[in-house]
């Protein structure tokens, strides 16, 4: 008497856990990371499964792609390192296997006595839809009821690739991976390709799955293909190009929000009449940055002219 | 029992896991990738809290929350991970 | 600014430093000009926030006009405004410090244009997470605070400064990603996650284990024992400015939500109160003991910032759970103390260190420079770490023993004396270095000349002793708006 959709659920759960627990156990570092791109898909299949495919899509296209793509050029530049540099003493492998193992039954005690399916705030999103100025409700709550929030978020975006510029100093030119002569033949015909796609999920956000994020991503996949196939180099004349790019979203999002204001209107609260207006621009603004940033983060350290040591600086 | 309780306990297995692998890992790469698996669980559980029985439709406001925490937790990785290459570099520089 | 009246406070006070931030990271030679106006600028809006609050009581925004739950409010209280003046004032001074501290004769050009977009990031995570009511929007805001303090940490480049900051990252993410959790609990349970929804729940299971998984993250990021171990490393080996921010500033905003959350959240049990409390003990005598055996100047002083954070834990849990409703104001009193000294003291560590070349405190008097200026300033800074009369510290310790004495908790009342006689003996090793210099052969070369850079450490050491005679009227701004027991 079970549902067959139910028992793919529970096989999908099951399966995510123990990749989980794959991921931490491979040996091979090279293994793990494919793992956890598998576990990436695997958690974004059973979001759509819980009908989020927003969600979905932002977690295949951002938690697993791109942050795969971050992890395999990590393990390219530090491949040298040793697999497992110190072994945990087994007794503290045990203590903190028990205390996890209690903390997830504690969770889930807590969690199995909560009545599932409460109205949350879907009741007033809906009934203030209308006024938001886009169509699909998760844009609606992004862009507009919680902007601060997406505001603030592309702020640790702004800080993330700041930080990273600062940590890396580009003195030492480390080796890239490069994709080889079939693939850049692919790329040339792939980026195209991606970039109508990325501006296709961008656009219909407003109406239905898709936004910002989902096509910063998919437009920021070029970026790593220009970079991969040595089509695009960054050279330090490009940089002031590259900071305008990171904190255009930033800027013009704070800047709306500010400037809506006055006349007995606060910050972020849009003139109905301009609404959708004000979050197309916001969004597109938003869609470059994002792109820009994650490529940048992609590659890592500040293109710097001086390959000299660090000392000299 | 229903979609929501099976990927709610996924979910807090994740977490559980990720933490467990937070706390004992020393491998850098892996205790970015146990700190990811906690984001994941913790997404899980946002994503079931909006989930309701289908047809009726799910609360937006969870999803937009996951959203937001994805390119969050992207950008913290992504710090994690230039630390990692250059105390990398500065290692093995000073190995030589 | 055409336009005074209509100026909305408490968002210019989160949208000054942003701006400062994109402009000096997208122009790098401007960068320390940009950043300082924007500090200063970010530093009137928090007055003009000030002068609001005390004349109509609590400040709220609602932004876009949705009002919470389903839009996110930003609300100024008497105890997020002196929070928020605490974080201006640290801050403009620090500013001022670096300077000095980032002049071109001391640092590469690198650290001073990252420097300011990174520091001015964090100041709009800070200042955002004292104004914030949300649930989600503070894990956001520790998040930008917890990305722009790793850089911050890193700024120097050294591999032990890159360590500190790796293990500071896993730490903060992993205290981030918990509270996360909770977060997610939180709208399980209550569908909403405003603090209006947290004051007006029932307890319930889903909401016991939100509180665990955001407290235990809390504390993670605030380093109270034994979740102190990320802290030590990357507050000494940050540059002086950085470790003056990191340590002043930064761990205040998670005990800041914690004072928060607990009072919106009330704990379960007396026990867990009195476990808070004990953590905060062990800090004293483990922080204390590790202080006592640092042999570098700055490590001594980040050991300290270990245990003055247990000390402020001990204030928390000073007269149990009914006590809560009045504990609070030791607490933030405890933190405005430590915040004004606590930066005083790095910079002050940072100007020996830059003039004397070194830290090591074994060999400080042997140095044929004296920095007096600086050595006076630490001196200053240490009287109100220690507590003594008429220093801001004293104030905050008075408030807790008082208290303390109240309810009969006599334990609390020894453990604060107990952390009193530490911090006399750790700090006395250094202040005995500076007055000895018996072991130098040469001639002793006083004081460098008066440099911009002592005079923003002194300045705060002197508010650190100074501000404890305004220890009443701070009280007394503390309570506008009644920050807890009202509907916020």
């Amino acid at each position: 008497m079970v549902e067959p959709l139910l028992l793919f659920d529970a096989l999908l759960g099951l399966a995510i856990v123990a990749l989980a627990v794959a991921v931490l156990t491979v040996h091979d570092r090279f293994a793990m990371i494919v793992l956890f791109i598998v576990f990436g898909l695997m958690s974004a299949l059973a979001w759509v499964r819980l009908s989020a495919p927003d969600v979905a899509l932002a977690e295949a296209a951002i938690g697993t792609g791109l942050t795969g793509a971050l992890l395999l050029t990590t393990l390219h530049h530090i491949r040298a390192a040793p697999a497992a540099p110190v072994p945990v003493p087994g007794g503290v492998v045990v203590a903190n296997l028990g205390l996890c193992a209690l903390i997830f039954g504690g969770l889930a005690f807590a969690f199995l006595l909560t009545p599932l399916q409460a109205p949350g705030l879907a009741p007033a999103v809906a009934q203030n839809m209308a006024a938001s100025g886009v169509g699909h409700p998760v844009t609606a709550v992004l862009l507009n009821f919680r902007a601060y929030d997406t505001l603030m978020e592309v702020v640790v975006l702004l800080a993330a690739i700041v930080a990273v510029w600062m940590v890396e100093r580009g003195t030492v030119q480390a080796p890239a991976p490069v994709l080889g002569e079939i693939y850049r033949g692919f790329s040339r015909l792939a980026l195209p390709a991606i970039v109508v796609i990325g501006s296709y999920l961008l656009w219909v956000g407003a109406q239905a799955p898709g936004g910002a994020f989902q096509g910063g991503a998919v437009l920021a996949a070029v970026g790593l293909l220009l970079l991969l196939g040595r089509l695009y180099r960054p050279q330090p004349a490009h940089r002031p190009f590259a900071r305008a790019g990171f904190v255009l979203g930033t800027a013009v999002f704070a800047g709306v929000a500010l400037l809506v204001a006055g006349g007995g209107r606060l910050p972020f609260e849009y003139p109905a009449a301009h609404a959708k207006t004000l979050i197309l621009l916001i969004e597109g603004m938003v869609t470059i940055s994002i792109a820009v940033t994650l490529a940048a983060l992609f590659h890592g350290r500040e293109p710097e002219a001086v390959p000299v040591s660090e000392k000299s600086e | 029992m229903t979609s929501g309780l099976i990927f709610g306990l996924t979910g807090i297995a994740v977490f559980a896991i990720g933490l467990f692998g937070a706390l004992v890992m020393v491998e850098p790469l892996r205790r970015v990738l146990a700190l990811k698996l906690c984001s994941v669980g913790a997404g899980f559980l946002l994503v079931v809290g909006a989930w309701r029985e289908p047809p009726e439709a799910p609360d937006p406001v969870p999803h937009a929350l996951v959203i937001t925490g994805i390119v969050v937790m992207i950008s913290a990785t992504a710090v994690a991970l230039a630390l990692i290459r250059r105390l990398h570099m500065l290692e093995r520089d000073t190995d030589d | 600014m055409t336009e005074l009246p209509t100026i909305d406070w408490p968002t210019a006070v989160v949208f000054a430093p942003l701006a400062g931030a994109i402009l000096a990271f997208a122009w790098p030679r401007r960068a320390a000009a940009l950043g300082l106006a924007s500090v200063l600028v970010t530093a009137a809006a928090v007055a003009a926030l000030a002068l609001q609050v005390l004349a109509e009581g609590a400040v709220v925004t609602r932004l876009g006009n949705w009002g919470a739950p389903l839009g996110i409010d930003l609300r100024a209280d008497g105890l997020s405004t002196v929070l928020l003046a605490m974080t201006l004032g640290v801050g403009a001074f620090v500013s001022v410090g670096a300077l000095d501290s980032y002049a071109p004769a001391r640092a590469d050009d690198r650290t001073r244009r990252y420097f300011w977009p990174l520091w001015l990031l964090l100041l709009t995570g800070l200042n955002g997470a004292f104004l914030s009511t949300d649930v989600f929007n503070l894990y956001v805001m520790l998040e930008v605070i917890a990305l722009a303090a790793v850089g911050l940490t890193v700024l120097g480049g050294g591999r032990a400064a890159v360590r500190a900051g790796l293990d500071y990252m896993y730490a903060s993410i992993l205290g981030a990603l918990l509270f996360l959790m909770g977060v997610g609990f939180v709208y399980l349970e209550l569908g909403r996650l405003d603090f209006a929804g947290l004051i007006a729940a029932e307890p319930a299971p889903a909401l016991t284990a939100a509180l665990a998984l955001m407290i235990a993250g809390l504390l993670l990021k605030t380093a109270l024992f034994p979740l102190h171990f990320w802290l030590p490393g990357a507050h000494a080996n940050a540059t002086a400015p950085a470790s003056a921010l990191l340590s002043g500033l930064v761990v205040k905003v998670s005990l800041y939500v914690f004072l928060r959350l607990t009072q919106y959240m009330p704990l379960p049990d007396e026990l867990l109160v009195t476990l808070i409390g004990a953590l905060g003990a062990g800090a004293i005598l483990w922080g204390g003991i590790q202080a006592l055996r640092a042999e570098r100047l700055k490590l001594l002083v980040a050991w300290s910032t270990v245990v003055q954070i247990g000390l402020i834990f001990v204030a928390f849990a000073r007269a149990g759970q009914v006590g809560l409703a009045e504990s609070w104001k030791a607490v933030a009193l405890l933190i405005l103390a430590h915040a004004v000294a606590k930066a005083g003291m790095f910079l002050a560590a940072g100007r020996i260190k830059d003039e004397v070349g070194h830290d090591r405190i074994a060999d400080l008097d042997r140095s044929p420079i004296r920095p007096t200026l600086a050595q006076f300033t630490f001196a200053l800074a240490a009287i109100s770490l220690i507590g003594l009369p008429p220093s801001l510290g004293f104030a905050g310790k008075w408030v807790l023993m008082e208290g303390a004495m109240a309810a009969g908790y006599w334990h609390w009342v020894g453990v604060t004396m107990i952390g009193t006689l530490f911090s006399v003996a750790y700090f006395s090793r250094v202040l005995a270095s500076f007055l000895r210099f018996d072991r130098m052969r040469s001639p002793v070369a006083e004081h460098q000349g008066w440099a911009l850079a002592d005079a923003a450490p002194l300045i705060l050491a002197l508010s650190a002793l100074g501000l404890g005679l305004a220890a009443a009227p701070i009280l007394a701004f503390m309570e506008i708006g009644y920050p807890f027991g009202a509907t916020p």
